[in-house]
């Protein structure tokens, strides 16, 4: 099971790897906002409102960051499947940090957004074509 | 939800290597990650607990090895952002004090070593601000016994300065050499001995 190798430094794939990377702290804060979630949860989470992909073996090391960051604070409950779970809830620490994030973030892409106007009505055609 | 005793045992060693790779942390933070991992192969599995799914599912988190490593390295970078500055050595081993002997061990000896480097640079800056009254002192007393004076004296006629300017680097180096060591020093114990649960 070895890693896949990371793309040629060149590529954009690589720069979208980085910034997905990036963001993952963002999305997990974000996804927890709501209220408690165990880790697949919030996996499936991520997976179903955005195509952020995010890999188990990443994700678990991140969210484990988090804990002792002092972002999320983490219990076991009782299921129904017969095992307990884990779950991850933001403590009020993590609430703060996840707003600040958002500020710089919504602040951030608005700049970007001005940036690239000027590219803008080559990248919709591209993406109409891609479309089915 | 029974796995045959294949599929079990696949996940038993990968959770038991998982568990040997984590060795470095403590047990009750190895064992929560351990226990945390393997409820969610058990909820990726079932419904399907076929060989293929277990095999993805332990792919998706990859080898042992590297979801460990992860985990290692998550940590260390916390606790290296953490242990910078000498403020950060001094708060924590005040707080470490509290709870064992090697914490007071640890915050007396960074006092000390911070208040002496501390002091040493300092009168080496006050021998560039105040060059004549600044030095180490020699006096020598009434009785023909001597005393020997450290730093800013009011009243630089009545001893004899030994070392003149040499005050300046020797005070420097000296003064920073002892503000590095204590510094190490407290980094080191704290990795060292300071168990991370103690941090919160």
């Amino acid at each position: 099971m070895k890693e896949t190798q990371p793309p040629a430094p060149e590529s954009s794939e690589k720069w979208e790897v980085q910034l997905r990377k990036g963001s993952l702290e963002l999305a997990i804060l974000a996804a927890l906002w709501e209220g408690r979630l165990y880790g697949l949860e919030i996996l499936r989470h991520l997976e179903g409102n955005s195509d952020l992909i995010v890999s188990e073996g990443t994700a678990y090391p991140l969210l484990n960051r988090l804990r002792t960051l002092g972002l999320v604070e983490t219990e076991w409950v009782e299921s129904d499947s017969g095992h307990p779970r884990k779950y991850y809830q933001l403590t009020a620490a993590g609430r703060q940090r996840a707003i600040e994030m958002s500020r710089i973030w919504a602040r951030f892409s608005a700049s970007m957004g001005g940036l690239l106007t000027p590219l803008n009505a080559e990248v919709s055609e591209e993406l109409r074509k891609e479309e089915p | 939800m029974t796995l045959s005793t294949v599929s079990q045992k696949t996940i038993d060693d990968y959770l038991a290597a998982l568990r040997k790779q984590l060795r470095e942390l403590l047990d009750e933070d190895a064992k929560d990650i351990v226990d945390e991992i393997r409820t969610h192969i058990l909820d990726k599995t079932s419904g399907d607990d076929s060989a293929d799914t277990i095999a993805a599912t332990l792919a998706a988190l990859g080898a042992p090895e590297e979801l460990a490593s992860r985990y290692r390295t998550e940590a260390l970078l916390k606790r290296a952002q953490m242990a910078r500055t000498p403020a950060f050595i001094l708060r924590s081993s005040i707080r470490w004090a509290a709870l064992s002997l090697a914490g007071v061990v640890v915050f007396a000896v960074s006092v000390v070593g911070f208040t002496l480097g501390g002091g040493l640079v300092l009168i080496a800056a006050l021998k560039v601000v105040w060059p004549s009254g600044t030095g180490l002192w020699k006096t020598v007393n009434a009785d023909s016994t001597w005393s020997l004076g450290l730093g800013f004296s009011n009243h630089p006629g009545t001893g004899q300065d030994l070392l003149g300017w040499w005050l300046l680097p020797l005070g420097l180096l000296l003064g920073s050499g002892i503000l590095f060591l204590t510094f190490r020093f407290g980094l080191w114990s704290i990795r060292r001995f300071w168990r991370p649960r103690a941090w919160r």
